[in-house]
């Protein structure tokens, strides 16, 4: 008994994480019809952002989430202008397929300029908070899982207020659903693209610093997270919001269940196995539609 | 208030508007006609600014606006509503119009605009909250035109509103657009089926293979015409 709730709140904790993580990928497919392949480098460059203030400059850990979320989301703006926007509405070109690696290539870029500045070690970074939460029984919970959870609600709480209030957010809501009708609208397009890769790069600066403490900080930190990621994408069904937080929480209790029975070993062959399920089964995801092509 | 002089436009290197010349006055509903895929909705589009002009020139309360982007022609009101509606399908009612009202001065009266939407088109006030998915045919249309109203529409362009509409529907649409004509902004209506806008038209061109080739007021272009080939008639 004790030991499933202690592998219920880590799979919820984790859930949270792949849920602010995948929202990037969710969010971009959705706008732009392809997928980001740089979004585990925007955490990766995240959290070496936080390491650098909170280490060298002695910063307090929650200085560090910022600083490695504004700069996660600065990559994601360069990396819009160097690898997205140069193929968009280009008619000799596959754009999604073209898109997808070229953002592959852009973070195989920012993974070999993080090792030139900083070596390839591994760098390890302070938790927000210290200490463990005593639930009851035997179950605790370390007081950063609950800062992860608390701070990835905010962020998916943020998100959705901002998408169903506010004009950039309806924007971006808006272009995802019917191209032609937002530009009636006079929404801006190209505008809305790079806000939108902007906002994927917070989302996924801030998921790599909350997992910085538990996984270091290294050149190769987005990896596991984008893989963490499509998988859930592809669970969800390629750019559905709903669908991301959804399937987000089912892998992440999936993930901590394996771990916990099995053994951690098995959480990742688990998870493969279940994408290949899911692509014969309904590769439209949970919630994805059907979708016509587009740009 | 529009003024469209010899204008051609196409897909690629396919012509589809051939020397275009209409043009609008305020307050009047101007009605193009004619068969389909004649460039009627064509037409819509690069007034729009959503396909570039080859020749031609488009002007709009005395600006030049050919080769400007959508937002700047939105801007300037000149508010296309497409054929079939395009809504936001995921979003509300409400989300649908303030999407409306997107340009920053529209955003600003938003409150204010979407009021007079709901007063319009009381219909919508009801199903605010509802995804746009879940309306009915006329609801969407009606929430189409509302959306173009939100932002600061001086002239709506409305692309074939009684698609796929029942008739009684049908007649409830072409009374909204009269209102809309008369209170909020001047209207160019596309049809295909002429007699559905008989009552309210002004002034009517006729599209034939991307060309003007009759234009009248109702009663000049007569009973003839409507009864041609140009509208679709059997014997065509």
């Amino acid at each position: 008994m004790e030991t499933l709730v202690q592998a219920l709140i880590s799979g919820l904790v984790f859930g949270a994480i792949y849920a602010i993580m995948t929202m990037g990928l969710t969010l971009i497919y959705g706008c732009l019809r392809t997928l980001n392949m740089a979004q585990g480098a925007f955490g990766m460059v995240g959290g070496y952002a936080a390491w650098v203030v909170t280490t060298d400059m002695g910063a307090p850990p929650i200085v560090g989430l910022f600083v490695g979320a504004l700069a996660a989301a600065g990559i994601g703006i360069l990396t819009h202008f160097i690898s997205i926007k140069p193929l968009v509405g280009r008619k000799d070109i596959d754009f999604e397929m073209t898109a997808y690696i070229s953002t592959l290539v852009v973070a195989i870029m920012f993974s070999a300029a993080i090792i030139l500045l900083f070596g390839a070690r591994n760098k390890a970074i302070e938790p927000l908070v210290e200490g463990r939460l005593h639930v009851f029984g035997t179950v605790t919970v370390a007081w950063q899982q609950v800062a992860v959870a608390a701070v990835a609600l905010i962020c998916l709480g943020g998100l959705s207020l901002m998408l169903s209030r506010s004009r950039q957010g309806l924007s971006i809501m808006a272009v995802a659903q019917q191209f032609d009708a937002a530009k009636l609208m006079g929404v801006p397009a190209g505008r809305v693209y790079w806000v939108t890769m902007a906002l994927a790069g917070l989302l996924g600066g801030i998921a790599g610093v909350l997992l910085a403490p538990l996984y270091f900080v290294s050149p190769s930190a987005g990896d596991l997270p984008i893989l963490k990621g499509l998988t859930v994408a592809v669970v969800a069904g390629l750019g559905s919001i709903r669908g991301t937080i959804y399937a987000a929480f089912i892998i992440g209790l999936i993930e901590a269940l394996v771990a916990t029975y099995f053994g951690s070993l098995w959480s990742l062959p688990v998870l493969f196995a279940l994408i290949i399920v899911f692509m014969i089964v309904r590769p439209y995801g949970l919630f994805g539609k059907r979708e016509e092509e587009r740009l | 208030m529009l003024e469209v002089s010899n204008l051609s436009a196409g897909y690629g290197a396919a012509t589809v508007l051939q020397d275009v010349s209409i043009s609008v006055d305020e307050g009047k509903i101007v009605v193009v006609t004619g068969p389909n895929g004649h460039g009627k909705t064509t037409l819509l589009r690069v007034l729009s600014g959503l396909l570039p002009v080859n020749h031609g020139e488009i002007e709009f309360c005395g600006e030049r606006l050919n080769g400007r982007s959508a937002a700047t022609i939105v801007a300037h009101g000149l508010v296309h509503i497409p054929q079939g509606d395009l809504l936001f399908v995921d979003l509300t009612v409400e989300q649908n119009l303030f999407m409306g009202a997107y340009l920053r001065n529209a955003w600003k009266a938003r409150r204010e605009r979407i009021r007079r939407v709901y007063e319009l088109f009381p219909r919508l006030e009801e199903r605010r909250a509802q995804q746009a998915r879940t309306l009915s045919g006329g609801e969407r249309r009606m929430l189409g035109i509302g959306r173009g109203l939100m932002s600061n529409a001086k002239l709506l362009m409305v692309d074939e509103p009684a698609l796929g509409l029942a008739p009684v529907l049908i007649q409830e649409v072409y009374a909204t657009l009269a209102r809309v004509a008369r209170s909020e902004a001047t209207v160019l209506l596309v049809e295909e089926t002429l007699a559905n806008a008989k009552d309210i038209a002004d002034y009517v061109y006729l599209i034939d293979t991307g060309r003007i080739v009759h234009q009248g007021t109702m009663a000049e272009i007569g009973a003839d015409v409507l009864t041609s080939t140009y509208l679709g008639s059997k014997e065509g």
